[in-house]
């Protein structure tokens, strides 16, 4: 046998040498690109690993409904804080703060946790999402300056987290709110209020400062969260850009109930969301009234979402209806999306998503537990 | 120089492809698997025990190729200095060890994916732990499949016995 083949690989023109050689290149070759192959969806994966195990911990640890069950049979907010302390996640802070403002903070932290193990290609946009607090300290000294608080009540309103917060501390003994904007001076966000800042010194109303605030960081989610480079991140523009566009319905349909036309709304609208394009947004500001909205979002998710709403709007004349559609919506969108991508992005949306819910419903029993008597049935009607 | 028959030469390249590939689908299996473990240890303490047991699952692969690749050069005459191998038998090396090699990278990934996926099911809700165990344990089939071929091809090879 072994002459058979010597003879083979002779009348080849190959000596054993050579065929050796061949034989080890050929496997090194195969080897190379079964390697190049089956890396690449580990290349996707690997950098998700770690942050997904930690979020999934901490979702794991998120209320279910038989802990939500038992803080709305609370008697009064003392029982939800004694309740809350027996988890570590909100036992830190809710000792030295107010309740809501220890869910704050809790949430802050999520959001800072979140940009700081998020992997790189998708950081930018976890970064973004964590100034929400710098802008809610932001908005709460406007609102205080406004109201002519003093040190003391606007140093309460703030959270104590968020990159900014010791410029925004500084701030605390400003006069006015032009002195606010001032202080804001060499920061991301002096620039964003300066235009704003006309607007409220003719109307005195704040409402143009914290849209532009609001506008601001939305618009700089998106840009962040806009890097379509794979599945990942094409996942976090999607949710992201649906959050913009039913930030603009909740804002049209407010501005529409209030009268407003086209040149009243436009200056607070996203152009780009995710489903809403420029022109749709166009068409729902020159609608006439919240039925027109509704028809004009024909063709998308939210016509149904709102139509199924409408009865229950014209008879109580409130448009909470409409937001509390809009939310339960964008909850179960990033819910889906959680699904979509289990080993990439999806576990880290999900657990977002459940988080905001969670500290969001705390929130609302919370409020309604500081009014004596208020019903537990219309607190669970309440719930996200 | 040692004189080295064609066919035993030919049984080391089935070795080394054996160990070789095997070792790198269990590395990066084990790797992925690690990696997931510490993020749920980062959070949770008491999953240590877990993250070990799951990380450990794709380390069989190297073994299975390991073992081969010690049958091989065993057999083959490099170790213990028996007689060479025939040049058909040091063919049948080569598939011997290609059997095992790529059967174990395929299977090393794939479980250490599925034991990522474990661990965090299982650091999301403690009770997931034994059908966490049972997803991670399926795609070792695969290089139970390649190390029973392997040995087949061994024994009606002319290697073994």
């Amino acid at each position: 046998m072994a002459d058979e083949f010597t003879t083979i690989l002779t009348s080849l023109g190959l000596s054993t040498e050579a065929f050796i050689a061949i034989l080890v290149i050929v496997l090194l070759v195969i080897g190379a690109v079964v390697v190049v192959i089956v890396s690449r969806p580990v290349l996707d994966i690997y950098p998700y690993l770690l942050p997904n195990a930690r979020v999934r911990a901490r979702k794991g640890r998120l209320f279910d409904e038989k802990h939500f069950s038992e803080i709305i049979e609370s008697d009064n907010i003392d029982e939800i804080t004694n309740y809350l302390r027996g988890f570590p996640d909100y036992a830190e802070h809710i000792d030295n703060y107010s309740l809501e403002k220890s869910l704050d903070i809790q949430l802050s932290e999520t959001y800072d946790m979140i940009a700081r193990i998020a992997p790189e290609n998708i950081k930018k946009a976890f970064v973004a999402l964590a100034k929400k607090s710098d802008i809610n300290n932001i908005k709460s000294l406007i609102t205080a300056k406004e109201a002519n608080l003093n040190s003391n009540d606007t140093s309460n309103l703030l959270i104590p987290s968020g990159k900014l917060y010791e410029d925004i501390q500084h701030l605390i003994d400003s006069n006015t709110v032009e002195d606010v904007v001032a202080g804001l001076d060499g920061t991301e966000y002096g620039v964003v209020l300066e235009d704003a800042l006309n607007e409220y010194k003719e109307s005195k109303m704040i409402l143009p400062l914290e849209a532009a605030l609001d506008k601001y960081y939305l618009e700089n989610l998106l840009t962040a969260a806009n890097v379509p480079s794979n599945d990942n991140t094409a996942i976090l523009y999607s949710y992201i850009g649906s959050q913009v566009d039913v930030n603009n319905i909740k804002l049209i349909i407010r501005a529409k109930t209030d009268g407003l036309n086209y040149e009243g709304i436009s200056p607070y609208m996203i152009k780009e969301g995710h489903d809403i394009k420029e022109w749709k947004l166009k068409d729902l500001m020159e609608s006439e009234d919240v039925s027109g909205v509704i028809n004009s979002l024909e063709g998308t998710d939210f016509a149904q979402i709102l139509n199924d709403n409408l009865q229950n709007y014209n008879e109580t004349g409130s448009v909470a209806v409409f937001e509390k559609a809009l939310d339960e919506y964008i909850s179960d969108y990033a819910n889906s999306l959680s699904l979509k991508n289990p080993l990439g992005i999806g576990p880290i949306i999900g657990f977002l998503n459940k988080k905001e819910k969670e500290v969001k419903n705390l929130k609302i029993i919370a409020r309604a537990k500081r009014e004596a008597g208020f019903p537990v049935s219309e607190i669970q009607e309440m719930l996200v | 120089m040692v004189e080295i028959a064609l066919g035993t030469a030919l049984a080391a390249i089935g070795a080394g492809v054996a160990i070789g590939f095997a070792g790198l689908g269990s590395g990066l299996g084990q790797g992925i698997a690690a990696a997931g473990s510490v993020g749920a240890v980062a959070e949770d303490k008491g999953m240590f025990a877990q993250g070990i047991i799951f990380s450990a699952l794709p380390e069989t692969q190297a073994i299975y190729g390991f073992l081969i690749a010690i049958l091989l050069l065993v057999f083959s005459g490099l170790l213990g200095g028996g007689a060479g191998l025939s040049t058909t038998s040091g063919l049948v090396a080569v598939g011997v060890g290609a059997s095992i090699g790529f059967a174990g990278l395929g299977s090393g990934m794939g479980q250490g994916i599925a034991a990522a996926s474990s661990v965090g099911a299982v650091v999301e809700d403690k009770g997931m732990f034994a059908q966490g165990i049972i997803f991670s344990a399926l795609p070792e089939t695969q290089a139970i499949y390649g190390f029973l071929i392997a040995i087949l091809l061994m024994v009606f090879g002319g290697i073994l016995g």
